[in-house]
C-alpha cells in the first residue's frame, strides 16, 4: 500500500491542508460547547438577554468559521483523493495497455477492469477516509489525553486501564475478521463473473433455455456471499457493544474517582469541583470514541490494503516483450520475412511446442499462404511476426534485422494485421477504418473499404461512414466485421499484411473479388494469408503447408500438389466433390 | 436519433439503434433523464422492508436502545448532582451508579441485537436485488444485451448493487436511531414547551431548504459519477478484450488519452460531489446552532415575563440538543444515501426494462415436435426504413437438411434469430408443425431446436461441464459418446486433464477451431428435434471438417437441419438448398438442379474452386 503513496507526493500540499483546516474545524468543536453553556448559565439562567445575545453572534461567528473549514478539509481531502485515484488510474490503464498477451490472459478481462476500477476506488475512499478520520481521531485522542490528565493526574488510571481492555478486544476481533473479509472478495469475485458470462453469453443462455439454471447457479453464489459477509458482521456486531461497555465502565469509573477527589478535596478545602468531574466524563468519552474510530479506519484498510495489493500487482507487472534497442530499425524497409530455426510454445502451457523448427524466407512483394490443421500452428506463425509473442527458440527477422531489435511500435507500424476475430470499437465505421491511418483523407478511407468489399454494405447503412460500429461490432455480421477489419489494415498501408484466416465468413463470391483487389491494388506489399479453402491460396506465389508445428512443405500449387502428400490430403478434401461433380453434371 | 449521436462528443457507447418506439429504453444517457428519486426510494425500503420479522424485530430494538439512551443521560447527571461542593452522598452516588451500569448493559445487548438485525435486514435486502436483477438480466431480450454496452450493464450489476449494500448496511441504523431519537425528544420538548418547541422547529424550514439545494446538486454530481464510472467501465472491456488490435495498430496511446479524457472528467464529477457532501454537515450545523441562539432568547425572554421557569428552558435546552443531534447525523448519512440512490435508479431501470414474456397462447411440447417448419412472408428490420428480411418464404419438412447460402448480410442469420425468436418478426408467420411460434412458449420453442453459433460460448468450469451444458441429466458416458461424436475427443484426449480441464475466461486456452468443436458436442448432447449450424464449421479447417461430417451426417438423421455455410463443401450434401439475396429466397434446389440452373448458386460455386472471379 505504501508504494502507491506516491501517487499522493504532487498533491501533498491539498492533502496537508486538509488536517490543517481540520484544526480549525476541531477548535471550533471544542469551544462551542462552551459558549453554549455560558449562554444558558450566564444569560438564560441569568436573565441577562445583552450577553445572550453578543456571545450568540460570537458563537454563530465562531461556528460559520468552523463550517467553513469543513467544508475546506472536505474539498481538499476530495481533490487529494480524487486527484490520487485519477493519476493511479491512468497509470495502471497505461501499463494494462502495454502488457503482452499472455500477461492480459492470466489477469483475464474481467479482473482488470474490477481491479481499475473498483480497487481503485476503494485505495482513493481510504485516502480520503484516512487524511479525514485519522488525523481527525488522532487530534480528538491526544488532545483529550492532555486536557484530562491536566485536570486530575488520578484520572490517568482509567485511562491505563481501559486503554489496554479496548486495545486488546479490537486486535482480537479485527484478527478473526480480516480473514473473513478477503473471503467476502473472493466470493463477489465469482458473483462478478457469473455476471459476466452471463452478459457476453447470452445468445446461448437463451438458446439452451438456461435462464433457471443460470439463475440457480448464480443464487447459489450468491447466498454464499451472503453467508460469509453476515459471519463477518456478525462478529462484528459483538465488537461494537463490547467496546461501548469499556466506554461506559470508564465513565462510571470516573464519576466515582471524580466523587473521591471532591470528597478529598473538600477535607483539604481545596481542588476539584463538579464542574471538572463533568469535563473529565466528556474526555473520556472523546479519547474513547477516537479508539472506536481508528478501529474503524483498520477495517477499511485491511480492506483497502487488499485492493492496493490487486493495483500494485498491475503496476509492479514488468511486460514480457519491450522495445529493441537497434534504433537503425526503423530505417530500413521492404517487407521481407525471415524464420530462423523457429520454435514457439505458448507461455504457461505445459504444453508441447506450438512451432517446432520452422525455417523459410518471405520476400518482399510475395503473396505466401500457410495452410494447415486446426492446431497445427498457423495463427502462432504470423503471431511470431510483429511480436504479439516471442519465438522460445532460433529467430525471426523482418528486413533482415531480428524482430526482438526493433522499437515495437517501429515494427508494427510496418505490419498491417487482420486476425481471425475482428476485434471492432465503438465509434463511426469511418472511425473504425481511420485506426489505419488517422490523417488519412475521407477518400484515402473509401478506397480502403473498396479494396476490402466493405464499401457496398457501409454505403447501405443508414448513416453510411458515419454510421456508428456498437461495441465489438456486435450490430455486424461476422463478413462484414471482418471486411471493416481488413480495410482498416489496407489503409495503414502497411510492408507486410497479414491476413489471419479472416475471410472465413464472408461468402464465395466477395472473397474472390477481394483476392482480386488486393493483387491489383496493393502492388509491392507482402502478403501473408493463413486460409483453410485451397480456392483462396491457390494463386498465392508461395505456400506452405503446416502439419502439427512442423514446416511439411512450401511450394506453388502446383509443385504441393505433386510432392506434399498433406496438401493433396487437404485439396482432396475440398476438391474430390468437384472432380466427381464436374463429371457427373457435364 | 440523429440529434442524439450529434450532441456525443463526449463517450457514448451506445448504439444508435432505435428502439422501435415500441419497447424497451432507448439509449438516454442517464443524467439526461428526469429522476425519481422519492419513487426510488420507495422500492429500495420494499426491499429492505420484504424480511418483515427483521424489520419489525430492529425497530424494538431500536426504540429500546433509544428510551435507554434518553434515560442514561439523566441518571448520569444525578449521579453528578451527588456530588457537590457541601460533599458528597456516596449512597445516591452508587445507587446512581449500579443503576447507570445496568442501563448500559441493557445498552450493550440490545445494541448486539441491533448489529446482527441490521445485518441481516441489509444482506438479505441486497441479497434479494442480487437474485432479481439476475433472474431479469437472463431473461431480457437479446435485444436489450445486443443494444447496450456490457460494461455498463456490468457496472450496474456490481457496482451499483455493492454501492447499495454497504449504504444499506452503514445507514440504516444510524437512520432509524436518528429518526426514533427526533420523535422522542420531540415529544418531550412539546411537553415542557410547545411554544419553544414551534420555535425550535422553524428551523427545519431552513434546513429543508438548504438539504434541498444541496441534495440536488450533490445527485447531479453522484450519478454523472456512477455513469462515467460505467463508460469507463465499458472502455476498459472494449480495449482489453481487443488488446490485438490495439497493439497491432499502436493504438495504446490513444486508447490512454480517451482513458484519461474519461478519467478527468470521472475526477471533476467526483470532487464535485465530494465537495457538496462534506457541506452539508457544517451547513446543518451551523442552522442548528440558529436554532439554538432562537431558543435562548425567546426562552430567555419567556423566563423575564415568568411565562416558564429557568429549570425548565435549562430541560428544554438539553432535549433540543438532542433533537439536533441525529439531524446533523442524518444530513452526514444523506452524501451516502444519494449515492445509494443513484446506484439503485440505474438497477432498478434495468428490473424495469421489458423481460421475454414466457407463457405461450397455444399448447407446445419440445418432446412432440415433429419438425415441419414454414416461413411466410416474413418482413423485418433491426432499425426501421432498413428491411432486412422483404417477404422470406420457406417451407422445411420434417427430417429436412436445408442449407441456407447468400452473400454476407442477405439475411441468413436473420433467418436464425427470428427462428429461435431472439428477435420477433415484423409481419408474417413462422409456424412449427403449423404452429404460430409467437404464440408458444418460448422456453418450450427453443428446448425443440439446438443451435451451434458462429461465435462460441464457452463457461468457466471443465469442458465436461461445457458439454453438459446440451442436457445437464447427461451422464458422464453420455457426455463422453457427444463428444466423440463430434470428434472433440481426440484434442480433448490429449489434453493433462481431459475432461476435467478447466477452461479459463471464455475457453481462451483453446483454439478457435477446438472451442467449436466443443459447442457442436454440446448440441449433440441436447438430442433436439431441429437443428441450426450457422457458420459452426467456419473455423474449423476443412480435414477436420471432414471428420466431423460423418458426425455431422449422423447428427442431422432423423432432423430437421437448418445449415448455414459459405463453404460449399459443407452445404453439398443438404437435401436442398436455399440461395438467399437481399432478402428474399432467390433460388431453391439441391446441389444439381442448381448447377444446372446456371444460376446464382453456379457462379458462387464457380468461385469457390476456380478462386478469382473473372
Amino acid at each position: 500500500m505504501i508504494k502507491l503513496a506516491k501517487y499522493l507526493k504532487p498533491y501533498w500540499l491539498i492533502a496537508l491542508l486538509t488536517p490543517l483546516t481540520m484544526v480549525g474545524e476541531v477548535i471550533v468543536d471544542l469551544v462551542q460547547p462552551k459558549l453554549m453553556s455560558s449562554i444558558v448559565d450566564d444569560g438564560v439562567l441569568a436573565g441577562d438577554m445583552d450577553l445572550i445575545i453578543s456571545t450568540g453572534i460570537k458563537m454563530l461567528i465562531l461556528v460559520i468559521i468552523g463550517g467553513l473549514c469543513g467544508i475546506g478539509s472536505a474539498a481538499f481531502s476530495g481533490t487529494a483523493a480524487q486527484s490520487f485515484g485519477c493519476d493511479l488510474r491512468n497509470d495502471a490503464f497505461r501499463k494494462v495497455t502495454a502488457f503482452s498477451f499472455e500477461q492480459t490472459d492470466k489477469f483475464t478481462a474481467g479482473s482488470l477492469v474490477t481491479r481499475l476500477t473498483n480497487d481503485i476506488r476503494a485505495v482513493q475512499q481510504f485516502v480520503d477516509m484516512f487524511l479525514r478520520s485519522f488525523v481527525r481521531s488522532i487530534l480528538l485522542f491526544v488532545g483529550g489525553i492532555i486536557m484530562m490528565l491536566s485536570l486530575d493526574i488520578s484520572f490517568g488510571i482509567v485511562l491505563v486501564c481501559a486503554l489496554p481492555v479496548e486495545i486488546i478486544i479490537m486486535v482480537w476481533f479485527l484478527k478473526k475478521a480480516v480473514p473473513i473479509f478477503s473471503q467476502v472478495q473472493f466470493k463477489l469475485d465469482t458473483v462478478n463473473n457469473t455476471v459476466q458470462e452471463n452478459v457476453s453469453g447470452a445468445r446461448v443462455v437463451k438458446a439452451f433455455v438456461r435462464e433457471n439454471y443460470e439463475s440457480e447457479r448464480f443464487d447459489k453464489a450468491n447466498e454464499d456471499l451472503t453467508e460469509t459477509n453476515l459471519r463477518v458482521q456478525k462478529i462484528m456486531a459483538v465488537l461494537n457493544p463490547m467496546l461501548s461497555i469499556v466506554l461506559n465502565i470508564s465513565v462510571v469509573a470516573i464519576i466515582y474517582i471524580g466523587g473521591l477527589q471532591v470528597e478529598a478535596a473538600n477535607v483539604l478545602g481545596s481542588g476539584m469541583g463538579v464542574g471538572e468531574v463533568m469535563a473529565a466524563v466528556t474526555y473520556i468519552t472523546q479519547i474513547l470514541m477516537a479508539v472506536t474510530m481508528c478501529s474503524n479506519l483498520f477495517q477499511s484498510v485491511s480492506r483497502a490494503k487488499a485492493s492496493a495489493d490487486r493495483v500494485t500487482e498491475i503496476l509492479e507487472t514488468v511486460p514480457v516483450i519491450t522495445d529493441g534497442d537497434n534504433s537503425d530499425a526503423a530505417k530500413v524497409s521492404g517487407g521481407s520475412v525471415t524464420f530462423r530455426g523457429v520454435s514457439f510454445s505458448y507461455p504457461n502451457s505445459s504444453g508441447e511446442p506450438v512451432l517446432n523448427g520452422i525455417s523459410l524466407e518471405i520476400k518482399k512483394g510475395e503473396s505466401f499462404a500457410v495452410l494447415g490443421a486446426t492446431g497445427s500452428g498457423k495463427s502462432s506463425f504470423v503471431n511470431l511476426i510483429p511480436r504479439f509473442y516471442d519465438c522460445t527458440e532460433g529467430e525471426v527477422l523482418v528486413d533482415g534485422v531480428p524482430v526482438k531489435d526493433y522499437k515495437l511500435e517501429d515494427l508494427r507500424n510496418k505490419i498491417g494485421m487482420v486476425l481471425q476475430k475482428s476485434e471492432l470499437f465503438s465509434g463511426t465505421a469511418e472511425e473504425n477504418i481511420r485506426w489505419g491511418d488517422e490523417n488519412a483523407p475521407h477518400e484515402e478511407v473509401v478506397r480502403a473499404a473498396k479494396i476490402a468489399q466493405a464499401d457496398e454494405f457501409i454505403s447501405k447503412m443508414p448513416e453510411g461512414y458515419n454510421n456508428m460500429i456498437s461495441e465489438k461490432g456486435a450490430s455486424l455480421s461476422g463478413g462484414q466485421k471482418q471486411r471493416l477489419s481488413i480495410a482498416r489494415a489496407i489503409l495503414k498501408k502497411p510492408e507486410i499484411l497479414i491476413l489471419d484466416d479472416s475471410t472465413s465468413a464472408l461468402d464465395l463470391g466477395t472473397e474472390a473479388r477481394l483476392q482480386q483487389a488486393l493483387k491489383t491494388e496493393l502492388e509491392g506489399t507482402t502478403v501473408i494469408k493463413i486460409a483453410q479453402r485451397i480456392a483462396s491460396v491457390k494463386s498465392c506465389d508461395r505456400i506452405a503447408v503446416l502439419d502439427n508445428g512442423m514446416l511439411s512443405a512450401v511450394g506453388t500449387h502446383e509443385q504441393l500438389l505433386a510432392n506434399s502428400e498433406v496438401y493433396r490430403d487437404i485439396y482432396n478434401s475440398q476438391q474430390k466433390s468437384v472432380i466427381e461433380q464436374e463429371g457427373g453434371g457435364n | 436519433m440523429a440529434e442524439n449521436r450529434n450532441s456525443s462528443a463526449a463517450p457514448q457507447p451506445m448504439i444508435p439503434r432505435p428502439g422501435g418506439g415500441r419497447r424497451g429504453p432507448g439509449p438516454v444517457m442517464v443524467v439526461e433523464k428526469p429522476k425519481n428519486a422519492k419513487e426510488t426510494l420507495i422500492k429500495l425500503i420494499k426491499y429492505i422492508g420484504s424480511s418483515r420479522a427483521i424489520f419489525i424485530g430492529l425497530i424494538i430494538v431500536m426504540l429500546i436502545i433509544t428510551a435507554l439512551n434518553l434515560v442514561a443521560p439523566s441518571l448520569q447527571r444525578s449521579a453528578i448532582d451527588a456530588i457537590s461542593a457541601d460533599g458528597v452522598d456516596f449512597v445516591k452516588m452508587g445507587n446512581m451508579l449500579a443503576l447507570l451500569l445496568l442501563t448500559y448493559a441493557l445498552n450493550a445487548v440490545f445494541t448486539y441485537f441491533q448489529g446482527i438485525f441490521s445485518a441481516k435486514l441489509s444482506q438479505f435486502a441486497v441479497r434479494k436485488m442480487r437474485t432479481d436483477l439476475f433472474a431479469k438480466l437472463v431473461r431480457l431480450p437479446i435485444k436489450y444485451t445486443d443494444t447496450h454496452p456490457h460494461g455498463d450493464l456490468m457496472s450496474r450489476m456490481t457496482n451499483d448493487v455493492e454501492n447499495v449494500s454497504t449504504t444499506v448496511s452503514q445507514s440504516i441504523g444510524s437512520l432509524i436511531s436518528s429518526v426514533l431519537t427526533v420523535i422522542g425528544s420531540l415529544v418531550i420538548m412539546i411537553y415542557y414547551s410547545p411554544l419553544l418547541t414551534l420555535i425550535s422547529i422553524s428551523t427545519i424550514v431552513l434546513t429543508i431548504i438548504v438539504s434541498a439545494f444541496m441534495s440536488r446538486n450533490m445527485r447531479k454530481y453522484f450519478i454523472a459519477e456512477q455513469t462515467l464510472l460505467g463508460t469507463l467501465n465499458g472502455h476498459i472491456e472494449e480495449i482489453v478484450t481487443g488488446c490485438k488490435t490495439v497493439t497491432a495498430y499502436n493504438k495504446q496511446k490513444d486508447a490512454a488519452d480517451k482513458f484519461d479524457g474519461i478519467s478527468a472528467n470521472l475526477k471533476k464529477a467526483g470532487i464535485k460531489a465530494q465537495i457538496f457532501g462534506g457541506a452539508m454537515g457544517p451547513s446543518m450545523n451551523v442552522i442548528s446552532n440558529i436554532g439554538f441562539l432562537l431558543v435562548a432568547v425567546f426562552g430567555g425572554k419567556l423566563a423575564l415575563e415568568g411565562a416558564i421557569t429557568i429549570g425548565t428552558i435549562q430541560a428544554f435546552i438539553l432535549y433540543s440538543k438532542q433533537f439536533s443531534r441525529p439531524i446533523n447525523e442524518i444530513a452526514n448519512q444523506y452524501a451516502q444515501i444519494q449515492s445509494a440512490i443513484a446506484g439503485a435508479e440505474r438497477v432498478f431501470d434495468i428490473m424495469e426494462a421489458e423481460t421475454e414474456s414466457e407463457a405461450g397462447e397455444i399448447e407446445f411440447h419440445s418432446e412432440d415436435v415433429k419438425g415441419d417448419i414454414s416461413f411466410k412472408n416474413i418482413q423485418f428490420s433491426y432499425v426501421p426504413e432498413k428491411p432486412v428480411l422483404k417477404g422470406f418464404d420457406l417451407e422445411v419438412k420434417s427430417g429436412e437438411k436445408i442449407a441456407i447460402v447468400g452473400a454476407t448480410g442477405s439475411g441468413k442469420t436473420t433467418v436464425v434469430n427470428l427462428l429461435m425468436r431472439f428477435y420477433d418478426v415484423d409481419s408474417g408467420t413462422i409456424t412449427i408443425d403449423g404452429k404460430d411460434i409467437s404464440k408458444v412458449s418460448k422456453s418450450e420453442l427453443r428446448e425443440a431446436i439446438a443451435i451451434v453459433l458462429q461465435d462460441t460460448v464457452l463457461w468457466d468450469g471443465t469442458i465436461a461441464d461445457n458439454i453438459r451444458y446440451g442436457r445437464l441429466s447427461a451422464s458422464n458416458e453420455e457426455v463422453l459418446n457427444a463428444a466423440e461424436s463430434a470428434n472433440a475427443d481426440v484434442f480433448i484426449d490429449r489434453l493433462k486433464d481431459g475432461y476435467e480441464t478447466r477452461l479459463s475466461e471464455s475457453g481462451s486456452n483453446l483454439s478457435q477451431g477446438q472451442q467449436q468443436l466443443l459447442s457442436i458436442s454440446r448440441a449433440v448432447l441436447k438430442d433436439p428435434k431441429i437443428l441450426i449450424l450457422d457458420e459452426a464449421t467456419s473455423s474449423v479447417d476443412t480435414r477436420t471438417e471432414m471428420n466431423i461430417q460423418s458426425a455431422m451426417v449422423a447428427l442431422m438423421k432423423n432432423r430437421t437441419s437448418l445449415i448455414i455455410a459459405h463453404r460449399l463443401s459443407t452445404i453439398r450434401d443438404a437435401d436442398r438448398i436455399i440461395v438467399v439475396d437481399n432478402g428474399r429466397v432467390i433460388e431453391s434446389g439441391n446441389h444439381e438442379e442448381l448447377l444446372a440452373n446456371k444460376g446464382a448458386y453456379y457462379r458462387l460455386y464457380k468461385n469457390q474452386f476456380e478462386g478469382i472471379a473473372t
